[in-house]
């Protein structure tokens, strides 16, 4: 399983298009196999629903970014314009809410942007790898794959499944 | 919710009865996709590439050694004169930033819209936003004198423990610019590193195989993989939405905020977004009627594409004439005398309105370039015409630096009494800074389109055999 630190046996299957690879999903987690992933060269359309993955929480964790960006650099305004040093200046007053609010949405943007952008880096562990090993190189090409996880049972229950619906090459793997 | 329609008969959404032609053409295969929009990065570039780079370097020197010499003189030796303290530097960063707005637009207001064509054109686009916004972000910093000190523009603890003034719209600049920058790089980058991996396994060589390595940053394509990027994604396309938006009004505030007259205006904010957008398509269209050509992706920026993009044109060009039309009426309507000397000029005893005073140059060449020849989008035959709309797009650009140039300079040459009245007059090393900052844009788009995949391949793969647009809603579907 991708997902994993150890690696783990399991077995690979090469699609010529994204709707026999939906369909070998499908097929694989009517046969009871879990623990399933896909790769592909672009986003598909219904793999996410077919493989049983949840709606990713990014979005909840980047409201969260935006309030507390948002707020800390209200705060940080208020501080330093009302609090610490509090300077006349054109006898407007210290703590001048509207004046402050394009400042307090930049502030929640940019913590946004930059943590939503390392938040995705660390969900799909991604990192610089300049010796990257490709379970195969068309897979960012032209090409689909379906992984499924071996267990005791061993590699032919699932090979034998992938060749019945319709893969173009069966490997066996430790991913 | 259960409406009852008596309209039937209607199958398709109104909307939708007219066919939308195919976005690509039909027998694009997804290894064709790759082998056409990566195999410019194999093979050497071509002499056209190379003259346009060195042309591009050679402004970029030109305009390197004018601001080191700049820089050890002063910036006397710029146009600036009183009253005229604002010249040619805040109208070039007024004009690259707006230049910038078209790729955000692009990446993330249509990407919410779902508006599949901009697959097609976001990737340039967004490189035209970055290397704009670098070309934007030196001006301030050159303008202020004291470059070396421009760090003070940051709030940091120092010891003399003063603050900058957060009420001041200057400030609101440094923080709208250095986050447009920041978000723009991430979204772009975030939308590259999935074509970066298959540039990654696409190549043959060993060095090129660990750069790209490196900078695809370890992307393997999995579901899970994608099913949080695409997340993070749209999260970053609903926050730069308002981003953009908000950054050109900070940059029109600078402007707003002061109280000089045809600056103090409360149509600023959405005037500029208006002609930012404008000019930023009109950069757009430039650059990708040369690069379509050259790169031959003819296939992928389709004339169908260009032509949405010179529609987009004539629209923000009627808005643009709409502000404008604005500011003359409000300027004729005011009580305010200051305002409609600006730009009648009756007052004082001196007749020379705006368009006929000693800026009437300027003025003729914006409402021209801006307002008249746009109009010329109206044709079909003319925006399906690359060398036409190739020209119209580049008077679009000229006039937009106009439009800037007349906002900034002629609004300070004629302020409150005549004796604060002036005249600015750019000297050859405003010029040369001006040439400068478009050879580093020229040289940082090049080095962009040798480097990169100048097209989105996933996203363009992602809807290569999808139809266009949202699928047409029937009416009981909308009722269900």
């Amino acid at each position: 399983m991708l997902k994993s630190k150890a690696q783990q046996p399991a077995v690979l299957g090469i699609f010529r298009t994204p709707e026999t690879l939906l369909e070998a999903v499908r097929e694989a987690r009517e046969k009871g196999y879990r623990g399933l992933d896909a790769v592909s060269p672009y986003p598909v359309h219904g793999l996410p629903e077919a493989l049983g993955l949840k709606v990713s929480w990014m979005p909840r964790v980047t409201k969260t970014f935006f309030f507390v960006g948002a707020g800390l650099g209200f705060y940080f305004e208020y501080w330093t314009m009302a609090v610490t040093w509090p300077i006349n200046v054109a006898g407007k007053p210290f703590f001048s809410i509207p004046a402050f609010m394009p400042v307090t949405f930049e502030c929640g943007i940019l913590l946004t942007g930059v943590l939503t952008f390392l938040t995705l880096f660390a969900a799909d562990r991604l990192r610089p790898n300049p010796g990257f090993k490709a379970l195969d190189p068309r897979l960012t090409n032209d090409r689909f794959a379906l992984l499924i996880p071996t267990g005791f049972e061993g590699p032919k229950p699932a090979s034998q499944l992938l060749q019945e619906v319709g893969a173009l090459e069966v490997h066996e793997i430790r991913a | 919710m259960s409406v009852e329609h008596p309209a039937t008969t209607i199958e398709r959404h109104p909307m939708a009865l007219v066919e939308d032609p195919p976005l690509y053409r039909a027998d694009l295969t997804l290894s064709q996709v790759t082998r056409d929009i990566v195999a410019p990065l194999d093979r050497r570039p071509n002499g056209w590439w190379w003259l346009a780079f060195f042309i591009s370097v050679s402004l970029l020197g030109v305009g390197a050694v004018t601001v080191v010499w700049q820089l050890l003189q002063g910036l006397g030796i710029l146009g600036l004169t009183w009253p005229t303290m604002w010249g040619t530097y805040i109208t070039n960063f007024v004009f690259w930033i707006g230049i910038g707005h078209a790729g955000t637009l692009i990446s993330a207001i249509l990407f919410l819209f779902r508006q599949r064509w901009r697959t097609a054109i976001n990737r340039a686009a967004e490189a035209m936003t970055i290397f704009a916004v670098m070309c934007a972000g030196l001006f301030p910093l050159l303008h202020v004198g004291r470059t070396l000190l421009a760090y003070w523009l940051i709030p940091y603890p120092n010891y003399r423990q003063l603050w900058v003034n957060f009420r001041s719209p200057l400030i609101w600049d440094v923080f709208a610019v250095s986050t447009y920058a920041t978000i723009s790089i991430l979204f772009w980058y975030q939308g590259m590193v999935p074509d970066l991996a298959t540039v990654r396994d696409h190549k043959q060589g060993k060095w090129a195989k660990r750069i790209y390595g490196i900078f695809a940053m370890n992307w393997r394509g999995t579901a899970r993989d994608w099913n949080h990027y695409e997340s993070a994604y749209g999260m970053l396309a609903a926050i730069a939405t308002p981003l953009v938006l908000s950054v050109h009004s900070n940059v029109s505030m600078d402007f707003a905020v002061a109280t000089a007259p045809g600056w103090h205006s409360t149509i600023f904010p959405p005037y500029f977004v208006a002609g930012a957008i404008f000019s930023g398509f009109a950069m757009v269209v430039t650059l990708m009627a040369i690069v379509r050509k050259v790169y031959n992706l003819e296939d992928y920026v389709t004339i169908d594409h260009m032509e949405l993009m010179c529609k987009i044109i004539l629209v923000t060009s009627l808005m643009v004439a709409y502000a404008y039309a604005t500011e003359m009426f409000s300027a004729w309507y005011t009580s305010d005398i200051y305002e409609r000397n600006r730009f009648y000029g009756v007052h004082f005893g001196l007749t020379r309105t705006f368009f006929t005073g000693p800026y009437a140059y300027a003025a003729w060449i914006m409402v021209a370039c801006n307002c008249l020849i746009p109009q010329l989008f109206w044709f079909r035959k003319i925006r399906r015409s690359l060398p036409m709309m190739f020209l119209i797009s580049l008077g679009v650009n000229l006039g937009m630096w106009f439009e800037r140039y007349t906002i900034v300079v002629s609004s300070q040459a004629r302020q409150f009494l005549p004796s604060s009245f002036g005249y600015f007059r750019p000297t050859r090393f405003d010029y040369a800074v001006l040439a400068g900052s478009f050879g580093l844009f020229f040289t940082l788009f090049l080095l962009f389109v040798r480097f990169v995949p100048v097209i989105a391949v996933a996203e363009v793969k992602a809807v290569l055999r999808q139809p266009v647009g949202e699928p047409a809603v029937t009416l009981e579907e909308s009722h269900a």
